[in-house]
């Protein structure tokens, strides 16, 4: 997998993630981290897992090894350092990935750290207020446009009737 | 008679769990309710419901050589049967998550309400899953762009397995009066009615610090009294329970031979 072009401001090996995630949260970083597990460093190709951040805030996971998602990407480097940890600064936060990680997640899953993920749900909640402010007069505009949502639902309707093939689930006709 | 209910975001961070325990509760009044923690990936009911340190759980129940009774892990608490998820990291990657079948279908025959606390996610096969088994789901989302792209995403993934929409709640609102406006709007685009409007409210994290359910712990809140409003617009439709276990049946196509 490609990374966007930015900035290093963290690249050291530590024990655990607790490190990166508080100099990410400090730094309000917007960016990436790229976790490669002890097994990696050893030159076992078992992957790295990318960690975004939008804020200092994790919003998604993905595993190069085993390209699972989120809290599952989370689960696979869960309880396997000492870690190479380089955190990104990217330059076009268009090319942040989004995804449905919640933002606790890393603290409480992989470190246990009950104390960084309050903190880290406290920042994203100060963010959501800021966001929900500036936005609202952008979520009327967005649910006036009825064609673009209508291309939302044809889209995800389309998708649900592929991955559900994948999937060997029953779709109604 | 019973119906399934997947409390679905599509999203994390949108106070899914703290709804899926009100509305049980709320619910509860009026019915038996059951709650199911089915974010096996990521469960944390347990910790909003005081259960963080029970022996046994769904997680239990979803080992490939579990034969424990799917008793062992309800847990009467608030007015309510409670299935928590652990988060054992070994549990999860031994669990076989479309055991959770069977495991509801146990549970359907023995309550009026099922409440599925799903996954944020529509990622993989087990995240969709309690969307697929449900009867109807409830969206919970914040009024913002990608939270709504992302609810409507889930409805029509819901509405591809059959699966019906029995309303949207905006939660965790910062300004209710202001997204009164976009409410009505966004109501046009989903299959059910807006349930309502919960706000953004400091009780609802102490309640999840005290380890107790909203409506438990501050049900005069803001948040507390909303959600009671928002149980009171959900129309329960009980069906036979055997259809239940039908559709669970049904609804996941067997491994060819």
């Amino acid at each position: 997998m490609t990374t966007p072009a930015g900035q290093t401001q963290f690249d050291r090996v530590v024990m655990s993630i607790a490190e990166p995630l508080e100099e990410a949260l400090e730094t309000e970083l917007l960016g990436y981290g790229e976790v490669v597990p002890q097994a990696g460093l050893l030159g076992d190709s078992a992957g790295r897992c990318l960690l975004w951040f939008d804020g200092g805030v994790p919003v998604s996971a993905h595993h190069t090894g085993t390209g699972r998602s989120d809290s599952e990407a989370l689960a696979d480097i869960a309880a396997t350092g000492p870690y190479r940890v380089r955190l990104v600064a990217i330059d076009d936060p268009e090319e942040l990935q989004d995804g449905s990680l919640a933002p606790g997640a890393p603290a409480e899953q992989v470190l246990g750290d009950p104390d960084l993920a309050s903190r880290t749900r406290a920042k994203a909640d100060a963010d959501e207020q800021t966001a929900e402010d500036e936005d609202l007069d952008a979520v009327e505009a967005f649910l006036a446009d009825e064609d673009k949502i209508e291309a939302i639902q044809k889209r995800a309707a389309m998708e649900a009737r592929q991955r559900a093939e994948e999937w060997d689930l029953a779709v109604e006709d | 008679m019973v119906e399934a209910i997947a409390v679905a975001s599509g999203k994390g961070g949108t106070g899914k769990t703290t709804a899926t325990l009100a509305l049980g509760m709320a619910l509860a009044e009026h019915h038996d309710v059951t709650v199911i923690d089915t974010d096996t990936g990521m469960a944390n009911l347990l910790f909003h419901a005081g259960l963080a340190d029970v022996p046994t759980t769904l997680q239990d129940l979803l080992q490939e050589e579990s034969s424990l009774p799917v008793t062992e892990a309800v847990y009467h608490r608030f007015g309510m049967d409670i299935v928590p998820c652990g988060t054992s990291l070994e549990a999860f990657q031994d669990a076989d998550p479309s055991r959770l079948q069977a495991v509801i279908a146990d549970l359907a025959e023995q309550t009026d309400v099922l409440l599925l606390d799903s996954p944020a996610t529509l990622g993989s096969r087990d995240a969709v899953l309690p969307i697929v088994i449900a009867d109807r789901i409830v969206l919970v989302v914040q009024p913002t762009i990608p939270a709504i792209t992302d609810g409507l995403k889930v409805q029509e993934y819901a509405t591809a397995y059959g699966t019906g929409v029995a309303g949207l709640i905006f939660n965790k609102v910062h300004d209710p009066e202001e997204v009164s406006r976009i409410s009505e709007r966004a109501g046009e685009y989903v299959d059910g009615p807006v349930l309502g409007t919960v706000p953004a409210d400091e009780a609802a994290r102490e309640a999840r610090k005290a380890g107790a359910p909203l409506l438990a712990h501050a049900p005069d809140s803001e948040a507390g009294q909303a959600f009671t409003e928002v149980a009171e617009a959900i129309d329960v439709a009980p069906a036979p329970a055997e259809g239940v276990a039908d559709r669970f049946r049904n609804a996941v196509i067997p491994d060819g031979p």
